[in-house]
C-alpha cells in the first residue's frame, strides 16, 4: 500500500496575490484562470491545482473549466491568433468549392512566427468574414494570404452602419455611427437616459406595465414576453433579485449585439437600469463572450462614465434607487448563451445547463430571482419607456410589435445589419435590404434565424417572418439570414453547421454529445461524395432523437436546420448517398 | 396538496412535489434509469428515463420532471422506446465489446438495459480503446474509462456521500471525460480510496482492483454482516465464493451507512484468510512453564494454547501486579471494534474486579 505523503506547501505567492485580487471569490474562478494564463502563457495542472487551493475549490472544478472553455488552454501558447471556423467564414473562404471543409481552410493558416494559431467555432464577426482574432483584437475580412499583414498589425476595416438602408425603421440603431460611443456627453445630447429620467419619476409598477403592454418579445430568439418575465421576477418575495444581460452572442450568423454595444453602449446600460428599477434589483451583470474583449472594455468605460454622471451607482439621479452593473467575460463557449448555462458560468463553473424548472425568474444567479435578457431586448426598453407602449406598437402593422435588428449575410450585394419591423419576407430581405443577389448568383437556399435556424429553399421566399412563422417552416430566431447561391452544396453547408455544434456541445447529455458527433461523421463522408445508402435516413433518426431527448435548447435545436434541409433538399442528399 | 395524473392510462392520486419517476415507482411502473440513483442528486444527464408527457414538445426525463395536475404520462410509447434504444446505442457506440471478460458482466446496468432493449453495439461505433486500461495506480480502484458512459454518478458519489470532490468532468462534447482532480492520479487528487465511486458506477468503468477477475456475480453468495473495524456499525455484504471471502460490496439496505463504506470496511478484508492471522491465543513458553522471564532462547517463543490457559496466565499476572504494586498500576484500553456490551464488561473488570479507574477507549486516543 503506497500512499504518497501529501506534504503541505504554501500556495505560490504569485497565485495567492492574483486570488487576493479577486477577494478569493469563488465566482471569480474563471477570471483567476485567465489571469494565470496571461502571466504564464498557458495553464498547467500544477497552476490549476494552486488556483483551486487558493479559492478553496476542488481541483476538478477548475480543471473542468480550464478544459471546457475554448479560450483557456493547458498548452503553452505564444500570442494567440484565433481563426474563425464558423459557417459564414467558411462560405467566404470556400466560395465556389464547397467540398472543402473549414478544417482544411484553417490548416492554411500555418503556424506563424510568434503566434499560436487556433480555430475558434465562431468569432461573432460575421459581417467581417472571413475573420480572425489577434489576441484581443478583431480583424477582418482577412484571408490566409494576408497572414503577414495581420502580423504587422493590419486589422481590416470595421463595417460602417451609419448609412440607413431604404425602408429601415431605426429605433435601437438610430444613433448607430452617429455618436461617439465612448462619450456619454454625446449620448446625453442625443437623448440617451431620457427614458430612465422619465421612469424614475414614476414607479416600478408603471415601468413594468409599460413594458408588458408594449408586447416586447425577447430578442434572443425565443420571443418570450419581456414584461411577463420581469413580472415573475418582481413578484418573487425573495431578495436580492438580479438582472443579467446575455451578451454571449456565440451563434454563427449573429453579430447584432456586438454592433449594438459598439455603437451605443449607454443604451444597453439604460435598458438594464430600467429593468433593475422595474424588478427591484440593484445588481446586474453583463455576461459578454470572451472574444468581445474590445466591447467589454467599451462597456466598462461606459459604466464608469454613467456612474460619474449619476446614472449608475448609489441613489441614481437623487432617488432611492441604486444600481450597479458588472461586466463578466466568458471564455469561449456557445452553450453559455443558454441562460442557465450562462448563470453556471457566471458562478464560476463549467457552463453546463441546469435543470429547468426552476427557471431563472424563480431561482437563477446564486439561487435568487433573476431576469436574463438579450442585449437587444434591453436596448429596446429605453425607447418604449420614453415614447410609450402605444408608440412601440404603432411602429408596425405586424402582430409582433416594434422593430427588430436583422442581419443579412452571404451572396447578397450589401450584407450587413439593419432594423425594420417584423413580418419581412426573405425576398424583401434579399432584394430590398440586401441589395439583391450578387451578379451571377442565384438564390439556392437560406439559413434563417441563426445557426440553429431553418434552412429554406425558394418556396418560402414570400412567407412573412416573425416569431410564429417557424410553424410554417421559416424561423426568425435572432434575426439573421445567410443567403447561399447555386454553388453552395446544402450537404456541405449542413456539415459546417454540425461541425460547429459538435465542437460546442457541452457533453452533458447523451443524445447531443454523441448525436452531433455522429451526424458530423456522416456528413463529412457525404460531403466528400463518399456517402453510403441509408445515411439520410440515419440523419433523420439522429435529428429525431436529439430534438426529443436532449437536455437543453442546444441539442433540441440542432435538428432544426437538419430537418429543414433534409425536407427541402432531399434530392441533393440522396445524390450524396450514392 | 394532491394532484391527479395518469401513467400509461392508470389514474393516480398523489402528493404534489414528486417526480414522475417517484410516482411511477410507487405505482409499480418501471422506468429504466442509468444516471439516476436514489442516494444521489438527480442530474438528468443520460436521458434513459425519458417519457412522453401529453402536450409537451419534448420528451421529459422522469427522474427530474415534477408532476403537475392532469399530467398524462406515457412511459412505453413508440417514440419513447425508439429514443431509449437510440440513446443506449449512443452509449454503446464507444463502449468496448468485451462483456465476456468484463469484471462486472452479469451485474452491469448498461448490459441489462442493452438486453432489455435488444440493442447491439452499433457497427459505426467501437472505435477501439480511447483511454489506457487500468489507468490509475490507486491500489483499490481500477479505472477503465473506455467503459464510461459519463453518467457522472462517481462525481456525485464522491462529492455528496464522501464529500471528497475527487472526480470531476473535463473537456466537452464527444471528448468529455471523467477526471480525478486536475487530470492527476486519484491519490494525488486527495482520494481516500473509499470506493464509493466503484459502488455507484453502473458499468465496469470503475471496479475493484484487489479482487479483479475472481468471480462472476452469479458465482457469489452474499452474506450480510456488520463491519468489525469500528463502532459505527456499518453493514455490508461479504462476497463468498467457494467458502472464501473474496470481496465486500455495499448493501443498499444497510440501516446505518447505506452504500457508504470506508477504505477499511470495503477493502480491508484480506486478514480473514491471511496465513498470519491468529485464530488461537499464543503465550510465551516461559509463562506456561512457570519459569522466569527470559528474553532469549526457546523460552521466549510463542506457543499456541487454549483460551482457558491463556486467560489464566493473564489473570495471574494481573493479580500479581495488583497485589504487589496496587490497582492503579494497571490500566485498561478498550476498542471501538468491540460491542457496547463488551466495553461495558471491560469497564466492570477495571473498576470492580481490579479496582482502578484507569480505563480508556481507542476512540479517544
Amino acid at each position: 500500500m503506497t500512499n504518497k505523503t501529501q506534504i503541505y506547501k504554501p500556495i505560490s505567492p504569485e497565485i495567492e496575490e492574483l486570488a487576493r485580487g479577486h477577494h478569493y471569490d469563488r465566482e471569480a474562478a474563471l477570471e483567476l484562470l485567465k489571469d494565470i494564463e496571461a502571466r504564464h502563457a498557458g495553464l498547467s495542472p500544477a497552476t490549476v491545482i494552486e488556483a483551486a487551493r487558493a479559492l478553496k475549490l476542488p481541483a476538478h472544478q477548475l480543471y473542468g473549466m480550464a478544459t471546457f472553455y475554448s479560450m483557456l488552454s493547458l498548452q503553452e501558447r505564444k500570442k494567440v491568433l484565433r481563426v474563425c471556423d464558423g459557417p459564414v467564414c467558411w462560405l467566404k473562404r470556400a466560395s465556389g468549392q464547397s467540398s472543402v471543409s473549414s478544417d482544411q481552410l484553417i490548416a492554411e493558416w500555418a503556424e506563424m512566427p510568434g503566434y499560436t494559431v487556433e480555430r475558434s467555432s465562431c468569432l461573432g464577426l460575421c459581417d467581417r468574414a472571413p475573420a480572425v482574432l489577434v489576441e484581443d483584437e478583431q480583424a477582418g475580412p482577412v484571408s490566409a494570404q494576408d497572414a503577414n499583414k495581420v502580423c504587422e498589425g493590419w486589422r481590416g476595416i470595421p463595417t460602417d452602419y451609419s448609412e440607413e438602408r431604404k425602408g429601415e425603421v431605426r429605433v435601437m440603431t438610430a444613433l448607430m455611427g452617429r455618436i461617439d460611443p465612448d462619450s456619454i456627453d454625446d449620448a446625453l445630447e442625443h437623448g440617451v437616459y431620457d427614458g430612465l429620467k422619465k421612469a424614475l419619476q414614476t414607479s416600478p409598477a408603471t415601468v413594468l406595465e409599460t413594458v408588458e403592454s408594449s408586447g416586447l418579445q425577447g430578442r434572443g430568439g425565443a420571443g418570450f414576453p419581456v414584461g411577463r418575465k420581469w413580472k415573475f421576477v418582481a413578484n418573487e418575495k425573495r431578495t436580492p433579485r438580479y438582472i443579467i444581460c446575455n451578451a454571449d452572442e456565440s451563434e454563427p450568423l449573429i453579430f447584432k449585439d456586438r454592433v449594438l454595444i459598439d455603437t451605443n453602449p449607454h443604451q444597453l446600460l439604460e435598458g438594464m437600469t430600467l429593468a433593475g428599477f422595474a424588478c427591484g434589483a440593484s445588481e446586474a451583470w453583463i455576461y459578454i463572450r470572451g472574444e468581445y474583449e474590445y466591447q467589454a472594455r467599451r462597456l466598462e468605460n461606459a459604466i464608469e462614465q454613467a456612474k460619474s454622471k449619476g446614472f449608475l451607482g448609489k441613489n441614481i439621479l437623487g432617488t432611492d434607487f441604486s444600481f450597479n452593473i458588472h461586466v463578466h467575460r466568458g471564455a469561449g463557449a456557445y452553450i453559455c448563451g443558454e441562460e442557465t448555462a450562462l448563470i453556471e458560468s457566471l458562478e464560476g463553473k463549467r457552463g453546463e445547463p441546469r435543470l429547468r424548472p426552476p427557471y431563472p425568474p424563480t431561482s437563477g444567479f446564486r439561487g435568487q430571482p433573476t431576469a436574463v435578457n438579450n442585449v437587444e431586448s434591453f436596448c429596446a426598453v429605453p425607447h418604449i419607456v420614453k415614447n410609450g407602449a402605444d408608440w412601440w406598437r404603432g411602429l408596425t402593422n405586424n402582430p409582433a410589435p416594434g422593430t427588430k435588428v436583422y442581419m443579412v449575410l452571404g451572396h447578397v450585394k450589401s450584407p450587413g445589419l439593419f432594423e425594420a419591423p417584423f413580418g419581412l419576407t426573405l425576398r424583401q430581405i434579399i432584394d430590398d435590404f440586401g441589395g439583391g443577389m450578387l451578379p451571377g448568383a442565384q438564390f439556392h437556399f437560406a439559413l434563417c434565424g441563426g445557426a440553429a435556424g431553418t434552412i429554406v429553399n425558394e418556396s418560402l421566399l414570400d412567407t412573412p417572418i416573425d416569431y410564429s412563422s417557424s410553424q410554417k417552416g421559416i424561423s426568425l430566431g435572432a434575426g439573421s439570414f445567410l443567403i447561399c447561391d447555386q454553388n453552395v452544396s446544402p450537404v456541405a453547408f449542413l456539415r459546417e453547421l454540425l461541425h460547429f455544434f459538435a465542437a460546442e456541445s457541452c457533453g452533458k447529455c447523451t443524445p447531443c454529445r454523441v448525436g452531433t458527433w455522429r451526424a458530423l461523421e456522416i456528413l463529412n463522408r457525404m460531403a466528400e461524395g463518399k456517402g453510403v445508402k441509408g445515411d439520410t435516413e440515419e440523419l433523420k433518426t439522429l435529428a429525431g432523437l436529439m430534438q426529443d431527448s436532449s437536455f437543453c435548447g442546444l441539442g433540441q435545436s440542432v435538428p432544426i436546420p437538419m430537418r429543414s434541409v433534409l425536407t427541402h433538399f432531399d434530392a441533393e442528399f440522396a445524390k450524396a448517398e450514392a | 396538496m394532491t394532484v391527479n395524473i395518469t401513467i400509461d392510462g392508470q389514474c393516480i392520486q398523489t402528493e404534489a412535489g414528486k417526480t414522475i419517476l417517484q410516482v411511477a415507482k410507487e405505482n409499480g411502473v418501471h422506468i429504466p434509469t442509468l444516471c439516476y440513483h436514489k442516494d444521489l442528486s438527480p442530474t438528468g444527464n443520460c436521458r434513459m428515463c425519458v417519457v412522453e408527457v401529453k402536450g409537451g414538445r419534448f420528451l421529459q426525463a422522469a427522474c427530474v420532471t415534477p408532476i403537475w395536475e392532469g399530467m398524462e404520462i406515457h412511459t412505453v410509447s413508440e417514440k419513447v422506446m425508439k429514443d431509449r434504444k437510440l440513446t443506449l446505442e449512443f452509449m454503446l457506440a464507444n463502449h468496448p465489446t468485451d462483456c465476456l471478460t468484463c469484471e462486472v458482466g452479469g451485474e452491469c446496468e448498461l448490459q441489462d438495459l442493452a438486453y432489455d432493449y435488444r440493442v447491439e453495439v452499433p457497427a459505426w461505433g467501437a472505435k477501439g480503446k480511447r483511454y489506457p486500461v487500468d489507468s490509475d495506480p490507486n491500489p483499490f480502484v481500477r479505472v477503465d474509462f473506455n467503459k464510461c458512459i459519463l453518467c457522472r454518478r462517481c462525481e456525485s458519489a464522491c462529492a455528496e456521500i464522501q464529500v471528497r470532490d475527487v472526480w470531476g468532468v473535463a473537456k466537452r462534447g464527444i471528448h468529455e471525460q471523467i477526471v480525478a482532480g486536475a487530470g492527476t492520479t486519484l491519490l494525488e487528487a486527495r482520494c481516500e480510496s473509499c470506493g464509493q465511486c466503484v459502488a455507484y458506477c453502473p458499468t465496469g468503468a470503475l471496479s475493484n482492483k484487489i479482487n479483479y477477475g475472481t468471480a462472476r456475480a452469479h458465482q457469489i453468495e452474499k452474506v450480510t454482516t456488520t463491519c468489525a473495524y469500528c463502532g459505527v456499525g456499518c453493514q455490508f455484504d461479504l462476497l463468498v465464493k467457494n467458502n472464501k471471502v473474496i470481496g465486500v460490496s455495499s448493501n443498499p439496505n444497510a440501516p446505518v451507512n447505506g452504500m457508504a463504506l470506508c477504505v477499511k470496511g470495503r477493502y480491508g478484508y484480506d486478514y480473514i484468510h491471511h496465513p498470519d492471522r491468529l485464530t488461537k491465543p499464543k503465550v510465551r513458553r516461559y509463562l506456561l512453564e512457570g519459569g522466569k522471564k527470559e528474553l532469549k532462547g526457546s523460552a521466549w517463543d510463542w506457543v499456541e494454547t487454549e483460551w482457558d490457559t491463556a486467560l489464566d496466565v493473564v489473570a495471574k499476572k494481573f493479580q500479581e501486579t495488583r497485589d504487589s504494586f496496587g490497582a492503579d498500576m494497571l490500566g485498561f484500553l478498550t476498542s471501538a471494534k468491540c460491542l457496547n456490551e463488551e466495553n461495558y464488561l471491560m469497564n466492570k473488570l477495571a473498576r470492580q474486579v481490579i479496582g482502578t479507574n484507569n480505563i480508556d477507549h481507542c476512540a479517544r486516543l
